[in-house]
């Protein structure tokens, strides 16, 4: 599972600083899908027998600890990069990085406009971030087909998912699944990373989150913010899961302004570390 | 009562091999504690497997006694539970002279690390020519090693494990032995969970949901550790610090104070409370004076509290 070079520098620099704060850790986490899977990984598959699988990163933290996931993120960090993996032929990992924040960022929106407690908000952040994680490994494994997957889905205006299927044969849902249940991230993960493109399809438990995610996706798809290979906002789906989910279409216009700002404040704080 | 001795029905017996933090600690100011790392053995009534807690300095004189004994030294059966794999809670582990005898049979269980190595080669990794003259495969035990995660799990013959993570910069595990209704909890090496994140308003990069968040995950988590001590007959408690020491820069460091560690047993119906991880620099003339302090409150109720010694016995 490739990390991603966006991130990678202020992780680094974060967890080699003694001095560096649990805020800005925890700032840093949250901004890299791949290490943020990590910690929840680590944190779900030891606490595996009791209790409920934990889904927010503020809680892994405080449970494993600053040093432990200062650790598990520079392991991680150095192990998986120096490798050179984790570039993508088929869109740019920085388009990645920003669809996937992006998506976690409107998701977490969405949560705030139906009224969920923060803990709550901090979940749907999180499955937003994650939901295309099924991407990497398949984009590891099939780097010239999943130029070929672009492409076709870009001539034909049809969703990435549906040439990956007819490629290679399985999707990044199912990837994404298949991660989720390996790392043991909980039924809710596990179902936003393998129905977001279908909502209807998960259970009942986790219908709202999933529908959001399916929803966030769309709306960041539809406000061209990143690029995950899907570049076409199908407008019948948005205005229904918008329904479904019963936000305000007067506040879903707002959304713009907010997530580029959420997201610039991110670069600049990924950018300072460059700089440094 | 030493090793060879039989234990009444329905009994455990706990004896502490070491009960030293940090670093073996041998010298005359800590002759009457004990200065090593930690060790615990227990013995159950009926049986004649053996548990065994950490591997620290305090089990080559475990190692010895077994081989001493006409009982065990034909063949040892015995499982050494790892709290974690800081080097004082393992690096006793190549001196326990029964990993060199064929016939002695060890199943060696500890957490998982965040690097996700096997505990074969953590632990395995010390034995190798760098650190020690025999390398692991070279040991003449048969070891399998287990790891664990946090849960319950049935050791047979009617002895239950529960397993706990605690708050310690390394993924440490507290061990909830239970046995003919009977529960002895572990709890080092530990600290209180604290809330890491910033609480003051007027700092940079201060967030008000987080810092809430956060302070109500740390409560939660110390909710569990009382449930996890629920009605212990013995807990054996990490108590290197006292408060004053604690809040003097120690927090963070993955030990408790000593007074923290009184108040959370006695919510919890602990009945006796051993504390132990005494810190290198303790002498026995201090322990002696935090016991008389903490030992005799009448704040303690019905609890009783005694620091932890080097070869001192206990029968629950």
């Amino acid at each position: 599972m490739p990390s991603l070079s966006t991130t990678v520098v202020k992780v680094l620099e974060t967890c080699n600083d003694p001095q560096a704060s649990a805020n800005t850790l925890k700032q840093v986490i949250s901004l890299d899908p791949v290490l943020t899977g990590r910690v929840l990984k680590l944190i779900n598959s030891a606490y595996y027998a009791l209790g409920q699988p934990i889904t927010s990163l503020t809680r892994a933290i405080i449970m494993l600890g600053v040093n432990t996931v200062k650790n598990l993120a520079l392991s991680f960090a150095i192990l998986k990069n120096m490798k050179g993996s984790g570039t993508f032929h088929a869109f740019s990992i920085d388009d990645f990085w920003l669809h996937c924040l992006g998506v976690g960022v409107v998701a977490k929106s969405l949560a705030a406009i139906k009224g969920l407690l923060p803990g709550e908000q901090e979940k749907y952040f999180v499955a937003g971030l994650l939901h295309d994680l099924g991407k990497l490994p398949l984009n590891k494994q099939f780097f010239e087909e999943y130029y070929q997957i672009r492409e076709s889905a870009d001539r034909e205006q049809d969703p990435f998912y549906i040439w990956e299927e007819r490629l290679l044969g399985i999707d990044h849902s199912m990837v994404g699944g298949l991660i989720a249940e390996k790392w043991r991230l909980g039924s809710s993960l596990f179902e936003s990373l393998s129905h977001h493109h279908d909502p209807g399809g998960c259970s009942q438990n986790n219908l709202d989150l999933v529908t959001a995610i399916s929803l966030a996706n769309l709306i960041v798809i539809d406000l061209d913010i990143g690029n995950a290979g899907d570049r076409l906002c199908n407008q019948t789906l948005l205005s229904d899961l918008t329904t479904k989910v019963g936000a305000d279409f007067s506040k879903l216009s707002n959304f713009q302004e907010s997530v580029i700002e959420e997201i610039e404040k991110a670069k600049i704080f990924l950018e300072i570390a460059r700089k440094g | 009562m030493n090793s060879k001795t039989k234990l009444k029905t329905d009994r455990i017996e706990v004896r502490f091999w070491g009960v030293r933090g940090s670093i073996p600690s041998p010298g005359p100011d800590t002759v009457r504690y004990g200065g090593n790392t930690l060790c615990l053995e227990l013995r159950l009534s009926d049986q004649k497997r053996r548990l065994i807690i950490d591997a620290g300095s305090g089990i080559r004189q475990l190692g010895d006694s077994l081989s001493s004994d006409p009982g065990d030294s034909d063949r040892l059966n015995a499982d050494i539970f790892l709290t974690h794999t800081h080097l004082d809670h393992i690096l006793g582990l190549p001196f326990f002279a029964p990993i060199h005898n064929p016939t002695t049979r060890l199943k060696i269980y500890g957490p998982v690390t965040c690097e996700e190595d096997p505990l074969e080669d953590v632990i395995g990794g010390q034995l190798s020519y760098r650190y020690f003259p025999v390398r692991q495969h070279e040991l003449g035990a048969s070891i399998e090693y287990i790891d664990l995660k946090e849960g319950r799990y049935d050791l047979g013959a009617g002895v239950a494990l529960i397993t706990k993570y605690l708050n310690h910069p390394l993924l440490a595990l507290g061990y909830r032995i239970e046995y003919n209704g009977k529960a002895i909890c572990t709890a080092y090496d530990t600290e209180p969970f604290y809330n890491v994140f910033c609480t003051d308003p007027s700092a940079a990069g201060y967030d008000e949901i987080l810092a809430a968040e956060g302070a109500r995950a740390a409560q939660e988590e110390n909710d569990r550790m009382e449930e996890f001590y629920k009605d212990a007959d013995l807990l054996i408690h990490d108590g290197q610090y006292t408060q004053a020491e604690y809040e003097s820069g120690k927090q963070g460091w993955g030990h408790s104070p000593i007074e923290y560690v009184i108040a959370t047993a006695r919510r919890a119906g602990v009945k006796r409370l051993a504390i132990c991880h005494h810190d290198p620099l303790r002498t026995d003339l201090q322990l002696d004076a935090l016991s008389q302090l903490f030992g005799h409150s009448e704040n303690n109720g019905d609890m009783l509290i005694f620091f932890a010694r080097e070869g001192k016995t206990v029968e629950i």
